[in-house]
């Protein structure tokens, strides 16, 4: 077995400000011995010289505009569980300690191109999600962990190398156990290379069982169960945005980091989907809602961030958003994801139709069919455009027919029983009759001519043959 | 020294000579009129834009014969804000496959040229047809530029004022309506002069016979 540990160190910041690609001074606090005390700060309050261990009254005197959040363990907890609903594309044995996930890798690294081309995809992803990972390899999870937060970038491969590796860390970060660190600091034993040399009955002579399993467990002498986290069967997270937005283009970067979480999730699953809810969240109204539509399921967060692009334009903003959510209901177990099965075309007639209709809204966008009726008005159907649509066979064609169709025919006047379209218009015979319809209550009787008029345009006209008034209802132009 | 294949040029339609009056046929698609087809240097430009200007948005039976042709192909046949409803049996009584018609309507001026420039560049699209109100000479350059970019023909319909407007497209035509159907004439093309004119006998007479049959051209 092999176990990844990625450490997250700047989590209790990140939580915060994930969602900002550019975030003033800001500095996370929590209570340490009755005091406020800074416990993360970003670039720009360090560049202020504010540091982690300094009270919240010196950090504010030295910049008065920092903005202060109390740390936020829940938040931290839903962020790893997040994380772990991305991570489980990489491993189904998953596993949490607080700021650290552990996924069990030597099954499923070959899937990835070997451990590099996975370590490579998680640093990226990792990235892209807003998280700063440190990482280390061991055969068991305690060592990775360990590994992780003292020796970052620490690679195990064997049990036989592991007492070497975590020899010289303090045996106090061996465990988050209060009793055991007292017990610990009472032995006077500094690292874990001095009581893995002790003989391991004189150890838990002078200690008890405790710290005696913990290194067991260390070096895989000891089995370690860990309660294995199970993914959730839908999709549904949400990225607070540290402030305001009032611009909607200003939701691309959160949202961006919201669909690489989805997409990993989705791999994980083995699926893709075609609808991405989202949820723009307000201070005191009710949230803005929208839904994303994709022509093929997709887990393709380039993909989907183009698609949002467009979509996002059509929102408009009511209130400045102060968190936003995305849900995802349902998906489709696909095979590989794949563009090029699309034919010739590579999928580009299907990204245009997508991109249109997300930034036009998809009544906009349409296609045509034949329908078999012979009513100017029946013979044909706006449709929802389909890449890879079947043809509609019309009617055989009877009489000329024009390119262009009003959507309502035109009344037109007339002189003498002769109708006027820029003056008197002169009449091909013979007309094309069409009466039909008595069926579905659209029963029409009516002449159909083409027409000549004085500026030398060709017009599709007709009569009514029951009040006798001429229309105009189409071109040839 | 750089040594110019003067005959790879001329195939490639790269290279154009006074007396030439076809562009290479790489270049062009045959418009399926042969009377237009002359005119034309062998057919519509393919990867450029081009403008027919009429009163009322007139020309569009010119183009049926290539709409015909083009949708076999499974990419779309783009039609941008036309200004009344295409009538599917007339079209597909024209050999065109409607379902290949992706229709954008509705829109505004700048959505118009928005969904345009963003077919001609996106390499789904065997042909844009747009019917944009006033365009900006900065417009036509984008739009210019975005067919070269997709390999794509995009057809303008303007009104006739916009014949004082230069251009960059790489032909503009004029169309009246005239007995018979069309008289084109060439405002400007690209590899050519200009100035020649045609009449493009789309309406054919009698009954039935509505332009060339879609499965005689090459």
């Amino acid at each position: 077995m092999l176990w990844l540990a990625l450490y997250l160190p700047q989590l209790p910041l990140e939580v915060f400000v994930r969602g900002r690609q550019h975030a003033g001074a800001l500095a996370v606090v929590e209570p340490h011995r009755g005091r406020e005390q800074v416990c993360r700060c970003n670039a720009a309050a360090a560049a202020c010289g504010i540091r982690p261990g300094l009270a919240l009254p010196t950090a504010l005197a030295l910049h008065a505009g920092l903005a202060v959040r109390p740390r936020d363990r829940a938040r931290e907890r839903q962020a790893l569980h997040d994380l772990a609903a991305w991570a489980y594309q990489f491993s189904p044995r998953l596993t949490f300690e607080p700021s650290l996930l552990l996924l069990e890798v030597g099954a499923s690294q070959r899937l990835f191109g070997g451990l590099r081309g996975l370590l490579d995809r998680v640093r990226r992803e990792a990235d892209q999600l807003g998280y700063e990972v440190r990482h280390a390899l061991a055969p068991t999870p305690t060592a990775a962990g360990l590994l992780a937060r003292r020796r970052p970038g620490r690679e195990v491969r064997d049990r036989g190398g592991l007492a070497d590796a975590v020899g010289k860390i303090a045996l106090a970060h061996l465990t988050r156990d209060a009793n055991v660190r007292e017990l610990i600091r009472h032995i006077g034993l500094e690292s874990i290379g001095e009581a893995l040399q002790l003989p391991r009955p004189e150890l838990t002579r002078r200690t008890g069982p405790r710290l005696s399993l913990l290194l067991d467990r260390l070096l895989g002498v000891a089995p370690d169960p860990r309660v294995e986290w199970r993914p959730p069967d839908r999709f549904a997270q949400r990225i607070e945005l540290l402030g305001e937005i009032e611009q909607s283009t200003a939701l691309v970067f959160p949202a961006r980091r919201l669909m690489v979480g989805l997409c990993g999730f989705l791999r994980g699953h083995g699926g893709g989907t075609q609808r991405l809810q989202w949820a723009l969240a307000h201070r005191d109204r009710p949230e803005t809602r929208f839904d994303q539509g994709l022509l093929d399921p997709s887990r393709d967060p380039d993909h989907m961030l183009e698609v949002f692009r467009e979509r996002i334009e059509r929102v408009v903003l009511t209130a400045p958003v102060v968190a936003i959510g995305l849900h995802v209901d349902d998906w489709l177990t696909l095979g590989e994801c794949n563009r090029e099965l699309f034919g010739a075309t590579g999928g580009r007639d299907r990204d245009l139709l997508e991109r249109l209709s997300n930034r036009l809204g998809e009544q906009r966008v349409r296609s045509l069919r034949c329908l078999a009726d012979h009513r100017p008005e029946r013979a044909w159907q706006l449709c929802v455009p389909d890449p890879a649509g079947a043809s509609t066979s019309p009617l055989a064609p009877h009489g000329v027919q024009p390119p262009w169709l009003l959507v309502q025919p035109r009344p037109l006047q007339d002189r003498r029983g002769v109708p006027l379209y820029g003056g008197e218009l002169r009449l091909e015979q013979p007309p094309q009759r069409i009466e039909t319809g008595w069926w579905d209550g659209f029963d029409i009787t009516r002449d159909y001519f083409v027409a000549h008029s004085p500026a030398g345009e060709r017009l599709w006209v007709f009569q009514d043959r029951r009040g006798g008034g001429w229309y105009l209802h189409g071109l040839f132009v | 020294m750089q040594v110019v294949d003067l005959d790879k040029l001329k195939r490639d339609g790269l290279l154009w000579q006074g007396r030439q009056r076809c562009l290479a046929s790489a270049r062009v698609l045959p418009s399926g009129w042969p009377a237009l087809d002359g005119i034309l240097g062998g057919g519509w430009p393919r990867a450029a834009l081009s403008e027919v200007l009429g009163e009322a948005h007139q020309g569009l039976p010119l183009l049926l014969p290539l709409l015909a042709r083009l949708s076999a192909d499974s990419r779309w046949l783009m039609w941008v804000a036309p200004p009344h409803v295409p009538y599917a049996p007339a079209l597909a009584a024209h050999g065109i496959r409607v379902e290949r018609l992706l229709l954008v309507q509705d829109v505004s001026a700048e959505q118009c040229l928005w969904a345009t420039e963003q077919a001609l560049k996106s390499g789904g699209c065997s042909l844009v047809l747009a019917w944009p109100g006033q365009v900006q000479t900065g417009h036509l350059r984008r739009l210019q530029l975005a067919a070269e970019q997709g390999d794509c023909p995009g057809i303008l319909f303007r009104r006739l004022r916009a014949v004082r407007e230069g251009s960059p497209a790489a032909l503009r035509l004029r169309v009246r309506p005239a007995p018979l159907g069309f008289e084109v004439e060439v405002l400007k093309r690209r590899g050519g002069w200009g100035g020649e004119s045609c009449i493009v006998p789309v309406e054919q007479p009698g009954p039935g016979l509505r332009g060339p049959d879609p499965g005689s051209r090459a």
